[in-house]
C-alpha cells in the first residue's frame, strides 16, 4: 500500500490539514488569539474586571503613554534601560554560556556533575531563583554581606542605588538561565566532526586558533538560537525584577510597568490605584513592535553572517 | 402503595439540596499579609467552624502591595468569597481633572461587590466609618472594622531611659536623641526598607508635620496653591533626607516588612518609624519589651507634631457572584458579634470602629490622647493626575541609600516638574 494513496484523493488531501487542526486551534486560542485582543484592547479603557463597562478611545492610550506628560521621559528611561538589560544579558549568558560548554565538553573528571549543576537553575523557577538570591544579598547579616565585610566593605546590594540594584537582577537572570544556552552550545560542539579539529592541529594551529577558525564557525546556528533566544526572552524579562526589586523608580523595564499597569501596581501608589488594562495592552503592544523591530534586525544580521560563513 | 412511592421520591429531590448542604460549604477568604491579623482570623475562623460545623473558612494570604491585583483576579474569576479591602479611599474630587477611579469605584460600577446595605451586623459599627469608608452613591459594600495611624513611631522606652533620652517633641529633639544612640552603637531607627512602603510611610510623619491639614494640601497641590519645592516643602525634604540617610540603620533596604517589628523589638534599633499595625507583632517578638508610641515630631514648633494620621485598614467585601451569601453573611454577623469583634481589636492593636469596643492596649494608651484629631493620612486623599512623572510623591526612600538622589533641593525640584508635567497635560 502507497503512502500516496491516503494523500492522492481530493478529500483525503484535506487529511494533513485536519490532523495540523488541533494543533492550530490550540494556538490560536492560546497564543495568536489572546494577542489579537491585546492589540483590540488597546484602543479600549477596559479595566479587565468582568462586567465593566468598555469603551473604544482610539488612539488615546499609545499618545498617554507615550507622549503626555512626564510619560515620554519616564518610558523612555525605561525603554533605555530593557535595551541595557537585554544587552547585557545577551552578550554575557551567550559568552558565559559558551565558555561553560567548551569546558564541560572536555574529556575531564565529574562533567555531567558539572552540566546539572550549571543547568540546575533553569528548573527552579523565577520566584525561588529570586528569593534565593535575595537571601544571599541579605544587607544585615547575609553571606554576601559577611564576605564583604571580610574585604572591609560595605553594599545595600539590592536596596542600594537603582542602578546598582539593576545590575545584581542582571547577573542573577544570567545565572538563572545561563544553563540553557550551555547546553545548547554543547549539543552544537557535539555535532562538530573530531577530524575537523585534528586537521586544523596537525596544520600546526594552536588552541585558540583552532577554536577562531574551526569550532566558532561551525557552531554558528547554535550561536544564533542562542542569541536569538536570550534577545527575546530578556526584551521580555520582568518577573525576576519583580520578585527581587518590586515596582521600584529606576529598576523597571518595559515589562515589568506593563504588568504594573495592567494589574494596578505601580511605586507611586503600591497599594490601591485604577486598574488600566487597556492602557497595558497599548504599553504591551508598543515592546511587542520594540521586540519584533530587534528581533528580525538580529535575525537578519545572523543570517547574513551565517550565509558568509557557512555557505 | 403507588402514593406512597410518590411522596418518597418527591422527599428525596426536596432532601437533595439539603444534603448537599449538610456536606458543608467552603468560604474562599483573601487577606493581605499582616501577622496579627492571620493569626487572629486562623483563630476566629476555628470558632466560627465550631458554631458553623457545615461552614469551612479557606484563608489565602498575599503581600499588602498585591492585594489590589488579588482582589481583581480573583474577583473576575468568581473564586472568592470575602476578601479584605482597605478603606474606601482616594476618591475623585471635584478639582481633580481627567484622573482615574481608584479601584473600589470600578469593582462596584462592575456589579463584582454584593450591597450589603441594611445588614444587621452594620448596625455595630460606627455609622461615620460605614459611610466614610464603604459606602459609594448611598449603599454600604464595605464593612470597615478600624483605623490605623501610621505617622508615628515606636520607640524603645527603656533604651530611652538606659540613655537619658527623652520622648521628642520637635525635629531637633529627635536629630539629638538619634546621636545618642549612634554614640552608644545602637541603631536609631530600623523599618522594612526591602518592601519600600514602609520607608514611604515612615516619611508620612514628616509631611503631617508640614502639612498638618493633609485634605488642603491635597487640593493645594492639585491647584497649584502649594508646591513640591516651596520653602516648606524644601524643609520637609531636607528632614525626609535625613531620616533614611541618618535615622534609619544601614542595611534596613534589606529588612522585610514583616521582620522589621522582630528587629525593633530585639533592641537592635531604639525606634522604628511604623504603622500601629505593628504593635502586637511587636509584643509578639518579645512580651517583655517595654514600648511606646509617639507622633513623629517633623517640625521643630511642638504645635505641629501633635497629630495622628492614619487610615481605614481592614474591611471586608463580599463578591456579588458568590453563591454562598448566606454563609459569608453568617461570618460576617458572628465577626461582627462584640466580644469576638473585642477579641479582633485586641489581636491586631487595630483603632476599633465599633462603638462599645475598646483598644485596651499599650498602643490603645499611647494614641489615646492623639484621636480627638486623629485624621486621614495623604495617600488616603491624593490621585495622581495622568501623565504626572515617577517623583512626583513625598517619599522618603528616594534618598540615598534607597534610591538615588541626594539632594533635597534638587528632588523637590524635580518632584514638581513631575506634578506640573500631569497637571498641564490635563488642563
Amino acid at each position: 500500500m502507497k503512502l500516496g494513496y491516503y494523500f492522492g484523493g481530493r478529500a483525503s488531501r484535506l487529511v494533513p490539514y485536519l490532523l495540523l487542526l488541533p494543533g492550530m486551534l490550540l494556538y490560536f486560542f492560546v497564543s495568536l488569539g489572546p494577542s489579537l485582543a491585546t492589540v483590540f484592547y488597546s484602543f479600549t479603557d477596559a479595566s479587565g474586571l468582568l462586567g465593566a463597562p468598555m469603551h473604544f478611545v482610539g488612539l488615546s492610550n499609545y499618545q498617554e503613554f507615550l507622549f503626555m506628560g512626564q510619560n515620554i521621559r519616564d518610558n523612555a528611561d525605561v525603554l533605555v534601560r530593557t535595551l541595557e538589560f537585554s544587552f547585557l544579558v545577551t552578550v554575557i549568558q551567550t559568552g558565559l554560556g559558551l565558555a561553560a560548554a567548551m569546558l564541560l565538553n572536555q574529556r575531564l573528571a565529574a562533567t555531567t556533575v558539572f552540566r546539572t549543576v550549571f543547568f540546575l537553575p533553569v528548573i527552579l523557577g523565577v520566584t525561588i531563583v529570586g528569593l534565593t538570591w535575595t537571601l544571599f544579598l541579605y544587607p544585615v547579616g547575609g553571606p554576601a554581606e559577611k564576605l564583604l565585610n571580610l574585604l572591609g566593605g560595605r553594599s545595600e546590594f539590592l536596596g542600594g542605588p537603582p542602578f546598582q540594584a539593576f545590575l545584581w537582577v542582571t547577573w542573577v537572570q544570567i545565572w538563572a538561565n545561563m544553563g540553557v544556552t550551555m547546553i545548547i552550545f554543547l549539543g552544537g560542539l557535539q555535532t562538530i566532526p573530531s577530524e575537523l579539529v585534528e586537521a586544523a592541529r596537525m596544520d600546526g594551529a594552536g588552541g585558540w586558533q583552532t577554536f577562531r577558525s574551526v569550532t566558532f564557525p561551525l557552531l554558528t546556528p547554535s550561536l544564533n538560537t542562542n542569541l536569538t533566544l536570550a534577545i527575546i526572552g530578556s526584551l521580555q524579562a520582568w518577573q525576576l525584577l519583580l520578585v527581587m526589586k518590586g515596582v521600584t523608580n529606576g529598576t523597571q523595564v518595559l515589562g515589568l510597568i506593563i504588568y504594573a499597569i495592567a494589574f494596578g501596581r505601580t511605586s507611586a501608589n503600591p497599594t490601591s490605584v485604577a486598574m488600566r488594562q487597556g492602557y497595558g495592552a497599548a504599553a504591551s503592544v508598543v515592546l511587542f513592535v520594540l521586540v519584533l523591530i530587534i528581533g528580525m534586525g538580529a535575525q537578519v544580521l545572523m543570517r547574513q553572517r551565517e550565509r558568509r560563513v557557512l555557505g | 402503595m403507588r402514593i406512597q412511592k410518590v411522596f418518597l421520591a418527591a422527599a428525596l429531590i426536596a432532601a437533595a439540596p439539603l444534603c448537599l448542604f449538610s456536606q458543608g460549604v467552603t468560604l474562599e477568604l483573601l487577606i493581605h499579609q499582616n501577622a496579627p491579623l492571620v493569626d487572629y482570623i486562623t483563630s476566629f475562623n476555628e470558632k466560627f467552624h465550631a458554631q458553623y460545623p457545615n461552614i469551612t473558612v479557606n484563608v489565602s494570604v498575599v503581600k499588602a502591595d498585591e492585594l489590589a491585583t488579588s482582589t481583581q483576579t480573583r474577583l473576575t474569576a468568581n473564586d472568592v468569597d470575602i476578601i479584605d479591602m482597605f478603606g474606601f479611599a482616594q476618591g475623585i474630587q471635584p478639582f481633580m481633572k481627567n484622573a482615574d477611579k481608584p479601584n473600589w469605584q470600578t469593582l462596584i460600577e462592575a456589579g463584582l461587590l454584593m450591597d450589603l446595605t441594611g445588614q444587621p451586623f452594620l448596625k455595630n459599627y460606627d455609622a461615620s466609618a460605614v459611610r466614610d469608608a464603604g459606602s459609594f452613591n448611598g449603599k454600604v459594600y464595605e464593612v470597615n472594622t478600624g483605623r490605623y495611624a501610621f505617622t508615628g513611631v515606636f520607640y524603645n522606652k527603656d533604651l530611652f531611659k538606659k540613655y537619658g533620652v527623652k520622648v521628642p517633641t520637635t525635629w531637633g529633639q529627635l536629630v539629638a536623641a538619634c546621636q545618642t544612640f549612634k554614640k552608644n552603637n545602637i541603631a536609631p531607627m530600623t523599618a522594612g526598607g526591602k518592601d519600600g512602603w514602609p520607608v514611604l510611610v515612615a516619611g508620612y510623619g514628616i509631611l503631617l508635620s508640614a502639612y498638618p491639614d493633609q485634605a488642603a494640601l491635597v487640593k493645594g497641590l492639585w491647584t497649584g496653591s502649594i508646591t513640591w519645592n516651596d520653602a516648606r516643602s524644601l524643609d520637609m525634604w531636607k528632614k525626609m533626607q535625613v531620616l533614611a540617610r541618618d535615622m534609619i540603620e544601614p542595611g534596613a533596604s534589606g529588612i522585610a516588612f514583616d521582620a522589621a517589628p522582630g528587629r525593633f523589638a530585639s533592641g537592635a534599633a531604639a525606634m522604628l518609624p511604623a504603622g500601629s499595625w505593628d504593635a502586637p507583632a511587636i509584643a509578639a517578638a518579645n512580651p517583655k519589651l517595654n514600648f511606646g508610641y509617639f507622633p513623629m515630631p517633623g517640625s521643630d514648633n511642638p504645635a505641629d507634631n501633635k497629630y495622628l494620621a492614619g487610615k481605614y485598614d481592614v474591611g471586608w467585601i463580599v463578591a456579588a457572584g458568590t453563591d454562598k451569601k448566606d454563609a459569608a453573611m453568617k461570618w460576617l454577623a458572628f465577626f461582627s458579634q462584640p466580644e469576638n469583634y473585642q477579641a479582633y481589636v485586641n489581636a491586631t492593636g487595630i483603632m476599633p470602629t465599633q462603638p462599645t469596643a475598646k483598644l485596651n492596649t499599650v498602643l490603645g494608651r499611647e494614641v489615646a490622647p492623639y484621636l480627638a484629631n486623629f485624621r486621614l493620612g495623604y495617600e488616603l486623599l491624593w490621585v495622581n493626575p495622568k501623565g504626572f512623572g515617577q517623583w512626583a510623591q513625598p517619599n522618603a526612600s528616594f534618598f540615598k541609600p534607597f534610591n538615588q538622589w541626594d539632594d533635597a533641593r534638587k528632588l523637590a525640584d524635580q518632584a514638581q516638574a513631575d506634578l506640573d508635567a500631569g497637571l498641564k497635560a490635563n488642563r
